[in-house]
């Protein structure tokens, strides 16, 4: 589809970025947040380009099309032959010399920008294939966090392009099946600053639960979010009116263990939430505030109810770590509130009457 | 109550924690109030002949308008909204599901009980006559308002023209050469005939509407909170709260007097003295004094008919009989004005504030339909709230501290009359009594022989005081009886902040009131946002507000709109009684203080001194740290 003629390497902040495709889904949400001047940690993506620059120079194309054709369909088993079969091929081509420079440089720019030798950053697959059906495809593809040093850094690019043909992706069905599994998928692996997370999590522009577009609804731990996004974590709950920024509810959880650099084993594990933390809310009403205000201000910019990773540094600054599409309630039909259409004094007389106005559309769901 | 009963079935029932509260009926006599029950009407009293019916009925205290025992005079005013209030619901709309709201004094608070209407044959009729009636209100509601202000300002101006003075020594010459025919003794008695006529006839304008301002304002509430689960009070308040409404007013006429003593460079004398009468007499004698007093006085009338408490008792004074409140507020508004502060209030960005809410809320409803829904009862709310808003000031600010003050006089003809020692005392006379005390008196006059009631009442009113002593200093309990299944009665629900929750709230503290909630944690209804926390200023005599510092949370029975200039100085309020819309939730948000009220016990549980913290998002008291003893 994309010939090799464009830029393996693409900077966030780089203005040809937004809505660029080359950066796939999530970077290309990300590069229009940096855009639009919203708090996004710096980073590049290593672009859909460069994937098929890598394919291409290994002789792999026409095999990965095949691979993945082969497996729609197929029993589960067959799957995983032909993802160990292929992701081993992948894993041991050569990386084009051209492709390595540019990763290098950007890598060394970013460090420079940064200040920090052997910058931690966060390594993450952004596929082409995201939220083009109004699937996530949350949790399918690969982070890796905590990446320091160049050669971990092209190690762990490799991995995420070998992720696009795990087991798991290639049987991945979102909705109707409106991905067509024989499309020639491009991945671009994304290369970000590590934000050192005092408390991290998810925040949705809706109430998840009850579809009300009035809230913003928090989820957040001490530490990084990835315990909230893969559920290892029982966040605490701040339930935000979007209007006044009230908090209208507030669970906070009890949390013994956070995710965070691990110094013994080099790399991210769960270690110990301090002490004094266990009991606290990971959010001070500051934070909740600021974040709230965020909510709204990335849903009014891209239009639409969003689901963002979000992440407050040690000083408490807030960063955008991704934005997508709510996929739940956008794709459900409105469900009305008022059950009979009357005048305001019509439905006031039958409060009298001791009939409600409203029908209890959230326990009628369905 | 620790003797063994040998019949316990005979016993009233006791509170039995959440499942009900005791019964009226267990209810002790404090000591030394033995004979309470003389100072009040017949009716009025818990019965054996009625004894089952009221043993079975769910009472709560109202100590939102009555926080003390009442005064025998001042159940006219409880009396009054028994039958005016009662019988909108029950005659004239008639409210489908609600009935009348039924009164007994016990130990001489009053208890309150909503009656409901439960036949759904019944409801349905009434529904039918409901529909016509309140739709004819709704339909031409401006236009009713209008009218209705002109009766109340009318009804006003006949009470300001009442006037008592002590019968003459000799009537007066002009009486018989006009051939009046009656005299003195017969104007006194038809003075106050038409004294107490007026306070009803203003008591029946006050319910007149309001029920159906209310359950308008309900009916967009309920739709929000069914729409934007969890949407605060604060939020549905001020997308239909007016900006000029009346009980700003005598703060606002305050703050424009402290503008024109700058103006007129008096700030030094308005500043010299805490005492109003040696400022008054100060300025009088300055130069430029005379503008300000002339400025002062017209503020005053009618504006500072503002009474310190809920007004319906006589206790409440209006600002106009103490002059501390409005000059401690005046003086603030100097210093304010010295120090560059802009203090008018921020009318422009309120009214901004409010439409840019509205127009966000709606724009997250989820279909078309349900905005025009939002839009026409948003419209009906804004339409219904001036008077819900106003008609406070109207009828228990203005009216009801011109009607004591007319009481007061009438207490001067008896103490003239040699039948009291204090005008004051005449609050301790129930309003039937005063008519024989009266003719009593006039016999007196008439006949030449000493009236009876020279010797009559000062005992009487010495034992009246002895009890009301006692019976203050034990407070009463928030709920008595067999809790209901359902609240429907909107006045219930919006003025008194009875729900289901806060009954079940009381239920499990066991009704018993005076000891500390477990965990140091009182709840109750969330009428302003916000989250405080400050040394408690407990205060249940209005008396006491200049008690309070600054910084300090005010912890009382009810918070007056009137307290507003004390309001400056707080950091958070607290009651114990009192819904969203209690006269002066209203007033608490606008001075944007966190707030909660309806807690029931916060006066009884929390203590001058103590640090407490006020969440005014959850509605939730707790207390920090005790006193430092």
């Amino acid at each position: 589809m994309t010939t090799a003629l464009s830029p393996y390497v693409m900077w966030l902040d780089d203005p040809s970025a937004v809505g660029n495709r080359l950066l796939g889904g999530k970077f290309g949400s990300l590069a229009e947040m940096t855009a639009a001047r919203f708090e996004v940690p710096p980073g590049f993506g290593v672009t859909t380009a460069a994937y098929r620059h890598f394919l291409d120079s290994a002789g792999l194309a026409e095999r990965a099309c095949a691979v993945r054709a082969a497996a729609a369909g197929a029993e589960l088993a067959d799957v995983q032959r032909l993802s160990a079969e292929f992701t081993a091929a992948l894993d041991t081509a050569p990386l084009p010399a051209d492709l390595e420079r540019d990763i290098r440089d950007a890598y060394a720019q970013l460090e420079r920008r940064a200040d920090q030798n052997d910058l931690p950053v966060a390594v993450r697959s952004s596929g082409e294939s995201e939220d083009l059906a109004g699937a996530s495809f949350a949790g399918q593809y690969d982070t890796f966090l905590w990446i320091r040093g160049v050669d971990d850094v092209l190690r762990h690019v490799r991995r995420c392009w070998s992720g696009m043909f795990g087991a798991a992706v290639l049987t991945y069905r979102p909705g109707s099946g409106a991905v067509d599994s024989a499309a020639d998928l491009g991945i671009c692996v994304g290369v970000q600053q590590m934000v050192q997370a005092r408390a991290a999590g998810v925040m949705f522009t809706l109430d998840p639960v009850t579809g009300d577009r009035s809230k913003v609804v928090i989820e957040g731990c001490w530490g990084l979010g990835e315990g909230v996004v893969s559920g290892g974590i029982t966040p605490s709950r701040y339930v935000v009116d979007k209007v006044t920024f009230e908090v209208i509810r507030r669970e906070v959880a009890r949390q013994e263990t956070q995710f965070g650099f691990d110094p013994a084993a080099a790399g991210v594990g769960l270690v110990p939430v301090d002490d004094g933390l266990r009991d606290s809310s990971c959010l001070d009403d500051d934070q909740i505030h600021a974040l709230a205000e965020l909510a709204k201000r990335i849903e009014r910019h891209r239009g639409a109810p969003q689901d963002i990773e979000w992440a407050v540094g040690g000083r408490g600054e807030v960063r955008v770590l991704q934005v997508r599409p709510e996929t739940v309630w956008s794709h459900r039909e409105t469900e009305q509130l008022v059950g009979e259409r009357k005048s305001a004094v019509g439905h006031v007389l039958s409060r009298f009457a001791g009939v409600g106005v409203t029908r209890g559309r959230r326990g009628g769901d369905a | 109550m620790t003797v063994t009963d040998p019949e316990p079935t005979t016993r009233p029932a006791q509170a039995v924690p959440g499942e009900r509260f005791a019964s009226p009926f267990a209810v002790q006599t404090p000591p030394g109030a033995e004979g309470w029950e003389t100072m009040y009407p017949y009716y009025a009293l818990l019965s054996e002949e009625r004894a089952e019916f009221e043993d079975g009925k769910f009472w709560f205290f109202d100590g939102m308008h009555n926080p003390e025992p009442l005064y025998p005079f001042d159940t006219i005013m409880t009396e009054n909204w028994w039958v005016a209030a009662s019988q909108m619901s029950t005659r004239v709309w008639p409210v489908p599901p609600a009935g009348g709201i039924d009164h007994r004094i016990i130990n001489g608070y009053l208890y309150i009980s909503p009656n409901a209407v439960t036949d759904p044959d019944e409801i349905a009729r009434r529904a039918e006559q409901f529909a016509e009636r309140a739709g004819h209100y709704y339909e031409n509601w401006d236009e009713i308002y209008d009218q209705w202000v002109a009766k109340a300002t009318d009804c006003i101006e006949r009470l300001r023209a009442i006037r008592f003075a002590p019968l003459p020594e000799r009537e007066p010459v002009s009486s018989v050469l006009q051939h009046t025919g009656t005299y003195s003794s017969y104007d006194l008695i038809t003075s106050y005939q038409e004294l107490i006529a007026n306070l009803f006839e203003m008591g029946s304008y006050h319910f007149e509407m309001l029920n159906l301002g209310y359950g308008a304002y309900l009916t967009f509430q309920e739709f929000c909170q069914a729409a934007f689960p969890g949407i605060t009070d604060q939020s549905l308040a001020s997308m239909v709260s007016g900006i000029d409404i009346l009980l700003f007013r005598p703060d606002d006429e305050v703050r424009g007097l402290a503008k024109l003593a700058v103006d007129l460079e008096l700030t030094d004398v308005v500043l010299a003295s805490d005492d109003p009468g040696e400022v008054l007499t100060a300025l009088a004698g300055h130069p430029k004094g005379p503008q300000w007093i002339e400025a002062f006085e017209a503020a005053k009338d009618p504006w500072f008919w503002f009474s310190t408490g809920a007004g319906y008792t006589h206790s409440d004074r209006a600002w106009i009989d103490d002059l501390r409140l409005p000059f401690t507020a005046l003086r603030g508004y100097v210093r304010n004005l010295l120090e560059g502060a802009d203090i008018r209030r921020p009318l422009d960005q309120i009214l901004a504030e409010r439409t840019r809410i509205t127009a966000e809320y709606r724009s997250y409803l989820p279909t078309e339909a349900d905005q025009e829904v939002f839009d026409g009862l948003v419209e009906l709310a804004r339409k219904v709230f001036p008077f819900v808003e106003n008609h406070n000031f109207y009828v228990e600010h203005w009216h009801h501290s011109l009607f004591f003050s007319k009481v007061r006089e009438l207490g001067d003809v008896f103490v003239e009359a040699d039948f009291l020692d204090d005008r004051e005392d005449i609050f301790y006379l129930h309003r039937n009594e005063i008519h024989s005390a009266l003719y009593d008196l006039c016999i007196g006059w008439a006949t030449g022989t000493p009236a009876r009631g020279t010797t009559y009442w000062r005992p009487e009113i010495a034992r009246r005081k002895r009890i009301r002593d006692a019976l203050k200093a034990h407070p009463p309990q928030p709920a008595l009886g067999v809790p209901p299944e359902f609240i429907t009665e909107p006045l219930t629900v919006m003025l008194w902040g009875i729900t289901q929750e806060s009954v079940q709230e009381w239920l499990g503290t066991g009704g018993d009131q005076g000891t500390e909630a477990d965990n140091g944690e009182l709840r109750g209804v969330a009428a302003s946002a916000g989250k405080a926390t400050g040394r408690a200023r407990v205060i249940v005599d209005p008396e006491d507000l200049h008690l309070v510092r600054d910084g300090e949370i005010l912890v009382c029975r009810i918070t007056a709109p009137s307290w507003a200039p004390v309001f400056s100085r707080l950091s958070a309020a607290v009651s114990d009684v009192g819904g969203i819309m209690a006269h002066t939730a209203i007033v608490c948000r606008e001075y944007g203080l966190p707030s909660v009220v309806g807690t029931g016990f916060a006066t009884t549980t929390i203590r001058t001194g103590q640090l407490i913290e006020v969440d005014g998002n959850n509605g939730v008291v707790r207390v920090v740290e005790e006193d430092p003893a």
